[in-house]
C-alpha cells in the first residue's frame, strides 16, 4: 500500500492508468519499489484537477493487454470530469508517448513550456494580437441562407445551417491557428529551427508562413509523390523561404514524411522544434494542438449567443487527423446537449479498401507516438489510405477522437469522394463559397443529417478551409 | 470606322481632340453624338478642394452628370441614359435605406469577413529601418487580401448584386480583366441566387485560367471575347444595352459612365473608413501616407476617399510601369496618358497619336487597364494625389520580399504598391505612419512568378 500511496502523492491519476503498453513494467502492490523509482520523471501536477469523490487508491497496473480500468460509474458519464488528457497524455487508453528515449525530454520540456504559457497574460496577449491582425480572427459565424433553404422540407421545416468561416483565415485554413501558437512557443524555448511534415501542403504552407513572419529557419518534409501532385504548394513554401525536402521512403506520402520529420527531430532535438500539424502524435501534441485550435469553438459559443441567444445543437466537422474538429468541439464537449459529429473520408467506398475511414474501419494500435485507431492490415502494417482530399488522407486519427468515439460522446460517419465532390459543387453554387474538399466531406454529410433534424435545429459546420487549391481536381472529376 | 476630330470650347479650357471611335455611339445617326455635347457643368478645377468635394458630394444626391472637376460624365448612347439615371435613383435610395444598409453590413461581416485587419508589418518595417541607420517609417498593411475571394473586389460586387436583387432583376452581367471581379461577382450572384454571365477576353482567360475555373465552379457562365479587357467591357455593356430591364450591369472598377464610378467608390470606401478607425485605435491619429496600387483605381479610391479632406495625409498611387515607362509597354495611365473619353467617361487614358487605345501591359493583370477612374484623374490634376509607378521586375521583387519577411503573399497588383516602399521609405521621417493597401492575395500569381523567375 505504501507504493500506491506514493503513487498517489506524485500524481493522483497514476492510480487509474493501465500500464500495459509502454515501459513501466507491471507492478503489483506487494512489491517493494520505492517511490523514487515510481516517479517516471513526470512534471508535477500537469493533470487537470480531478474531482473524483472518494479517491480510491487501487493500483490497477497489470500485464494484460487493454484490461478494463476499474471506474466508478458516476465519473464516467460526466464529460466535464474526464481527463483529457491525464498526466501520461492519455485519453482513456488512447494517446500516450510512444517515442524513442531521446525525445522524452523534449516532450516533457515542451509540455512544461506549454503549461507555463497557458496562464501567462503576456503570451496570451501577444498570441491574441497576432490571431487578430495577422490571421484575421475572429472568423464569422455565417448563416447559410440558401443552404438552409435547400434542406427545408416541403412542409417548410428544417434545421438552420451556420458555417464557421475558418476558410477566411490567412492562408485559407484553420491550420494557421496552431502554427502561430507553436511558433511562439518555439521562440519562447529559444529554438531557431522549425521542422514540419505535410501531405497536401496546407500545413507546410502555414508553417512556412509563420516561420517567415517570425524569421525562423524552416524545413518541411513532404512525400515525393505528394510533391508532384501539389507542385504549386511546393512553390509557395519555397517562396516563403522554407526548404522542402522530398521523402522517397515507403509510399512517399504523408505517413512517410511524418516518420522522416520525427527522425530529424530525434537527431536535432536541442535546436529544433517540430510543429506537428494535427491532434495526433505523442503527448503533449494532441492536447497542445487542440488548445491552439479551441478558439474556434470558443468564438462559436459567443457568436451563437449573439445570433440566437443559445448554443448550437449540432456541431459538424471533417476528420483527417482531427484538428479542426477538436478545435470546434473542445469548448462543447462538456455540454451533453450538443451533438458532436465527425465526418471521415470513405474514398471509393468502405468496402473498396481504398478509403481513410479510420474510426469506422480501423483498429487500435500505435502510430507516430500515440495509441489510437488506425488502418492496419493483419500483419500490423499501415494500410495506405485514399481520399480525393489530401488533408483527410491519413491512416491514423487523433487519440482524443478515438476516446470520444469509444465514450459515445461524439459520432463519426463517413462520406465518399463522389459525395464530397457533389457537396463541393453544391455549396459553391448555393453560397458562393468554395469549400476545401476536406470540408466538403462534412458538407456532404448534411444530406443525410438534415432530414433527421427537427425544425429550427441549429447546426454549426466548421468550414475548415477554402477550396481554391482543389479547383483543378474538382473540375476534372465533375467534368464541368 | 471613320474618325472625326472635335475641338470643343467651354468657358475656360480647350479640350484635347477626342476621337469619335472611342465613344460608344452605336445608335447615333450622325457622327456628332448629342450626348457628347452634354459637357456642361464642368466645375472649376482650380476651386478650393473642400468645396469641390462638397460639390461632388452634393452631386451624388440628385441625378446628375457625375463630374469630378472636368472628368467623369456620361458619354453613352441615348438608350443607356435613362437606365443610368434609374440606377442612380436606386443607388441613392439604398444609401438612405437602413434595412439595406443593415443587410449589407451583416453580409460584409459574416460573408466577406470584414472588418479586415490593419496589420503592423514588423519585419518589413525593420527591413527599411535597417537600411537607413535604424530610422524609418512604421508600416501597416490593410489586409484586403483576407476578404472572401481574396481581394477588395467583393465589397463592391456584393453591394451591387444586392441592388440588382432589390431592383427585381434576376440576371447579372459583368466584364473582368484579371478575373478577380468576375470571381467576386460570380460568388455574390451564387449567394443571392442570381444568374451570372461574365465576359472575359480569350487572352486574359489564358493568363488567369484558375480564375476562369473558379467562376465556372461558382455557376457563372464565362463568355470569351476577342481582344482584351476593353473589348470584354464593351461587349458586356452592349449586352446590357440590348436587355435593359432584364439584366443588371455590375461594374467592377470605378470607371465608366456615371453613376458607376461613384457607386463603386462608395462601396469600396468602407476600406478607408475602417482604416481611419483602426489608425485612431492603434496610434491615435490619421496615417501620414496611404499607398495603393492603381489599375482602374477601385482599391485606391476605396482607401483614399476617406482621407481626401485630410490634407496631412499623403495619397500615393502606384501604377504599372510594365517593361518601363519608355518601353511603350506599360499601364501607367496617369503618368503617361492624355485626357479623353473612354467607356463613357472623361478621364486620363493611354492613347496613341491617332487616338486609338494603346494595349497596356503589366505582369499584374489587374492593372492592365488603359484608362483610370475619373475621380483619380481629378485628384491628380488638383494635386491632391501623388502617383508613381513600378516595373514588372520591381513588383516581382516586392512579391518575394513581402512573402519572405511577413509570410504574406501579396497579389502582383498589390506588389506594385509594396515596390514603391523601396523609394518612399528612405525619404520619410522616423516613426511616420504609412498604410499600404494589400488589395489582394497572390496565390493566383504563383505560376506567373514561378515562370518569370525561371526565365
Amino acid at each position: 500500500m505504501a507504493i500506491a500511496a506514493a503513487a498517489a502523492a506524485t500524481s493522483p491519476t497514476t492510480a487509474r492508468t493501465t500500464a500495459t503498453l509502454s515501459p513501466p513494467p507491471p507492478i503489483s502492490s506487494s512489491s517493494s519499489y520505492s517511490s523514487a523509482q515510481l516517479n517516471f520523471g513526470l512534471p508535477k501536477s500537469t493533470a487537470r484537477p480531478r474531482t473524483t469523490a472518494g479517491l480510491s487508491i487501487s493500483c490497477t497496473m497489470t500485464r494484460d493487454a487493454a484490461a478494463a480500468v476499474a471506474v466508478t460509474e458516476k465519473d464516467d458519464s460526466d464529460p466535464a470530469l474526464w481527463s483529457r488528457p491525464d498526466a501520461f497524455g492519455r485519453f482513456g487508453k488512447f494517446g500516450g508517448k510512444y517515442v524513442p528515449e531521446t525525445l522524452m525530454y523534449a516532450l516533457t520540456e515542451l509540455e512544461s513550456a506549454f503549461n507555463s504559457i497557458r496562464n501567462d497574460p503576456d503570451f496570451q496577449a501577444e498570441l491574441g494580437g497576432i490571431l487578430k491582425d495577422y490571421v484575421g480572427r475572429e472568423t464569422p459565424l455565417y448563416f447559410a441562407e440558401r443552404l438552409t433553404d435547400h434542406y427545408r422540407r416541403p412542409n417548410g421545416e428544417g434545421p438552420h445551417i451556420y458555417l464557421k468561416r475558418e476558410d477566411l483565415n490567412h492562408t485559407g485554413a484553420h491550420k494557421i491557428n496552431n502554427a502561430i501558437g507553436q511558433v511562439l512557443l518555439a521562440k519562447r524555448l529559444g529554438k531557431k529551427r522549425i521542422i514540419a511534415e505535410t501531405g497536401a501542403g496546407q500545413h507546410g504552407v502555414a508553417t512556412a508562413t509563420v516561420c517567415a513572419r517570425f524569421g525562423l529557419e524552416c524545413i518541411i518534409y513532404m512525400g515525393a509523390q505528394d510533391m508532384e501532385r501539389q507542385a504549386l504548394n511546393v512553390f509557395r513554401m519555397r517562396l516563403l523561404g522554407a526548404e522542402v525536402r522530398g521523402v522517397h521512403s515507403g509510399t512517399a506520402t504523408l505517413k512517410d514524411a511524418t516518420s522522416e520529420a520525427i527522425r530529424d527531430w530525434v537527431t536535432n532535438v536541442e535546436s529544433t522544434h517540430y510543429i506537428l500539424g494535427s491532434v495526433a502524435g505523442p503527448h503533449p501534441y494532441p492536447m497542445m494542438v487542440r488548445e491552439f485550435h479551441k478558439v474556434i469553438g470558443e468564438e462559436t459559443r459567443r457568436q451563437a449567443m449573439e445570433k440566437w441567444g443559445g448554443k448550437p445543437d449540432v456541431l459538424v466537422a471533417c476528420v483527417g487527423g482531427g484538428s479542426n474538429a477538436m478545435g470546434l468541439f473542445e469548448d462543447f464537449v462538456k455540454d451533453k446537449d450538443v451533438r458532436l459529429i465527425g465526418v471521415e473520408a470513405a474514398g471509393f467506398g468502405l468496402d473498396s479498401g481504398k478509403h481513410a475511414a479510420t474510426l469506422t474501419k480501423g483498429e487500435v494500435g500505435v502510430l507516430h507516438g500515440a495509441m489510437s485507431y488506425l488502418l492496419q492490415d493483419d500483419d500490423g502494417q499501415i494500410i495506405e489510405p485514399h481520399s480525393i482530399s489530401a488533408g483527410l488522407d491519413y491512416p491514423g486519427v487523433g487519440p482524443e477522437h478515438s476516446f470520444l468515439k469509444d465514450k459515445g460522446r461524439a459520432e463519426y460517419y463517413c462520406v465518399t469522394d463522389e459525395e464530397a465532390l457533389e457537396a463541393f459543387k453544391r455549396v459553391s453554387r448555393l453560397e458562393g463559397i468554395i469549400p476545401a474538399l476536406e470540408t466538403s466531406h462534412a458538407l456532404a454529410y448534411l444530406e443525410k443529417l438534415c432530414p433527421t433534424l427537427p425544425d429550427g435545429t441549429k447546426v454549426v459546420l466548421n468550414c475548415s478551409g477554402r477550396g481554391d487549391k482543389d479547383v483543378q481536381t474538382a473540375i476534372k472529376y465533375l467534368k464541368l | 470606322m471613320e474618325t472625326h476630330h472635335f475641338h470643343f470650347k467651354t468657358r475656360r479650357h480647350n479640350y484635347p481632340q477626342v476621337v469619335c471611335a472611342n465613344h460608344r455611339v452605336t445608335t447615333s445617326k450622325s457622327n456628332v453624338n448629342p450626348s457628347v455635347l452634354r459637357l456642361h457643368n464642368y466645375g472649376n478645377p482650380t476651386a478650393d478642394l473642400a468645396k469641390e468635394r462638397a460639390v461632388s458630394a452634393d452631386e451624388t444626391k440628385r441625378p446628375s452628370t457625375g463630374k469630378f472637376g472636368r472628368f467623369g460624365g456620361k458619354f453613352v448612347p441615348e438608350t443607356l441614359i435613362s437606365c443610368l439615371e434609374q440606377l442612380e435613383v436606386v443607388f441613392h435610395q439604398v444609401l438612405q435605406d437602413p434595412e439595406f444598409q443593415e443587410e449589407l453590413s451583416t453580409a460584409l461581416n459574416d460573408y466577406v469577413g470584414r472588418e479586415t485587419p490593419l496589420y503592423y508589418a514588423e519585419r518589413l518595417t525593420a527591413h527599411y529601418k535597417a537600411q537607413n541607420m535604424g530610422r524609418g517609417p512604421d508600416i501597416y498593411i490593410k489586409r484586403e487580401d483576407l476578404a472572401h475571394c481574396g481581394a477588395h473586389k467583393m465589397n463592391n460586387a456584393l453591394a451591387q448584386a444586392m441592388i440588382a436583387k432589390r431592383m427585381g432583376l434576376t440576371a447579372v452581367v459583368a466584364a473582368t480583366g484579371a478575373g478577380q471581379h468576375g470571381v467576386a461577382t460570380a460568388s455574390a450572384c451564387a449567394k443571392l441566387g442570381l444568374s451570372c454571365t461574365i465576359f472575359m477576353s480569350a487572352a486574359d482567360m489564358e493568363k488567369q485560367p484558375s480564375n476562369v475555373d473558379l467562376m465556372t465552379l461558382l455557376g457563372a457562365k464565362v463568355e470569351p471575347t476577342a481582344g482584351n479587357f476593353k473589348d470584354a467591357s464593351s461587349e458586356s455593356i452592349r449586352v446590357w444595352a440590348g436587355k435593359l430591364g432584364e439584366v443588371y450591369y455590375l461594374a467592377g472598377a470605378a470607371v465608366g459612365p456615371h453613376p458607376c464610378p461613384t457607386m463603386v467608390r462608395e462601396f469600396q470606401s468602407v476600406i478607408g473608413r475602417e482604416t481611419r478607425r483602426q489608425a485612431a485605435e492603434k496610434w491615435g491619429r490619421t496615417p501620414d501616407a496611404v499607398v495603393a496600387c492603381v489599375g482602374s483605381g477601385s482599391n485606391a479610391l476605396g482607401i483614399f476617399h476617406e482621407f481626401v479632406g485630410d490634407r496631412t495625409v499623403r495619397l500615393i498611387g502606384v501604377e504599372a510601369a510594365g517593361f518601363g515607362l519608355n518601353s511603350g509597354r506599360h499601364a501607367a495611365t496617369l503618368a503617361a496618358g492624355e485626357v479623353g473619353v473612354y467607356h463613357g467617361a472623361m478621364s486620363y487614358l493611354l492613347q496613341d497619336e491617332e487616338g486609338n487605345i494603346i494595349c497596356p501591359h503589366s505582369i499584374g493583370v489587374g492593372l492592365e487597364y488603359p484608362g483610370v477612374a475619373p475621380e483619380l484623374s481629378f485628384l491628380k490634376e488638383s494635386g491632391r494625389m501623388e502617383f508613381y509607378s513600378a516595373t514588372d521586375k520591381e513588383a516581382v521583387d516586392a512579391y518575394i520580399r513581402v512573402a519572405r519577411l511577413e509570410g504574406i503573399i501579396p497579389a502582383l497588383e498589390a506588389s506594385h504598391g509594396f515596390a514603391y516602399l523601396e523609394k518612399l521609405c528612405p525619404t520619410l521621417p522616423d516613426g511616420a505612419k504609412i498604410v499600404v493597401s494589400c488589395s489582394g492575395r497572390g496565390d493566383k500569381d504563383a505560376t506567373t512568378v514561378s515562370k518569370y523567375l525561371s526565365l
